[in-house]
């Protein structure tokens, strides 16, 4: 399995669907599409994680990279649609305290309109 | 030849090569093997896949051309785990201490988070090296998650 990204706009900002299995050979994939917005200043995007099977914490280490993008660069990220076994490793890491996340893609978008 | 060795209802043993996109395909294997728990089949799946990152990245250099031996074993109480490579010695678990998981978001320190999945995982975990490679057993039991103060962690057995 590998991973697959796609963009589009959304009120307010970008919304980043990724899918497939986030690990060591496929989390470099994901900088690009997930960073390189952050080189706007007050960019928000809004990243729906539903159709993400698995993560480990090569895939988390950039989602972290995205978050103190987001923050040094007063932009917004926001995370969606965990799957139960993605929300595990997520929890396991402490990042549901410091990365935002919410329940599903209607919540996120009134967060990135907002 | 890389791929399954050999698999029964009792044990999967798996020859990995050294390239991480290899993985995935391990990965499978595991989600049949322990078709009847999919959520063993998840946790050891991510143990394995930090575990053999690291072997891959840090032990080996990224070289391709070696070989990681995984077994997967149902043993009385659980199920046990056995990686065997040919890299310089290596112990993962006397490694870096564990992650601040409370710290602030500016704080946290990128990577370092693998070992740390495997110790709330696992309920035993074991590094040893033997002058030819290193072999990590892991073991899960059955009826009850990993408890912190039950964990066991084992020195060095050589």
């Amino acid at each position: 399995m590998s991973l697959n990204t796609t963009i589009e706009g959304i009120e307010g900002g970008q919304l980043l669907r990724v899918m497939g299995r986030l690990d060591s050979a496929t989390a470099a994939a994901l900088e690009p599409p997930l960073l390189e917005p952050f080189n706007v200043e007050g960019a928000r995007i809004l990243v729906d994680f539903g159709a993400l099977n698995y993560v480990s914490s090569a895939g988390l280490r950039v989602i972290l990279m995205g978050a103190k993008k987001a923050r040094e660069t007063r932009g917004r990220l926001v995370l969606c649609s965990l799957q139960p076994h993605v929300a595990e490793v997520f929890e396991m890491s402490g990042f549901t305290r410091i990365v935002d996340i919410v329940q599903d893609e209607t919540a996120g978008r009134q967060r990135i309109a907002g | 030849m890389p791929g399954i060795d050999s698999s029964s209802s009792a044990r999967l043993d798996y020859s990995l090569p050294s390239r991480l996109e290899e993985i995935a395909a391990l990965a499978n294997a595991v989600e049949v093997f322990l078709a009847a728990d999919p959520q063993l089949a998840f946790q050891t799946n991510l143990c394995l896949e930090e575990l053999l990152t690291n072997t891959i990245v840090h032990g080996l250099h990224g070289e391709p051309g070696h070989v990681i031996r995984v077994s997967l074993k149902r043993v009385e109480r659980g199920l046990e785990v056995t990686l065997t490579d040919d890299a310089p010695p290596f112990d993962p678990f006397c490694e870096a201490a564990p992650p601040d998981l409370d710290a602030d978001l500016v704080d946290r320190p990128i990577g370092g988070l693998g070992v740390h999945f495997v110790r709330t995982i696992m309920d035993e975990y074991s590094a040893s090296h033997d002058g030819s490679g290193n072999r990590v057993v892991l073991r899960k039991l059955y009826g009850g998650e990993a408890h912190q103060s039950q964990k066991q962690e084992s020195g060095n057995e050589e």
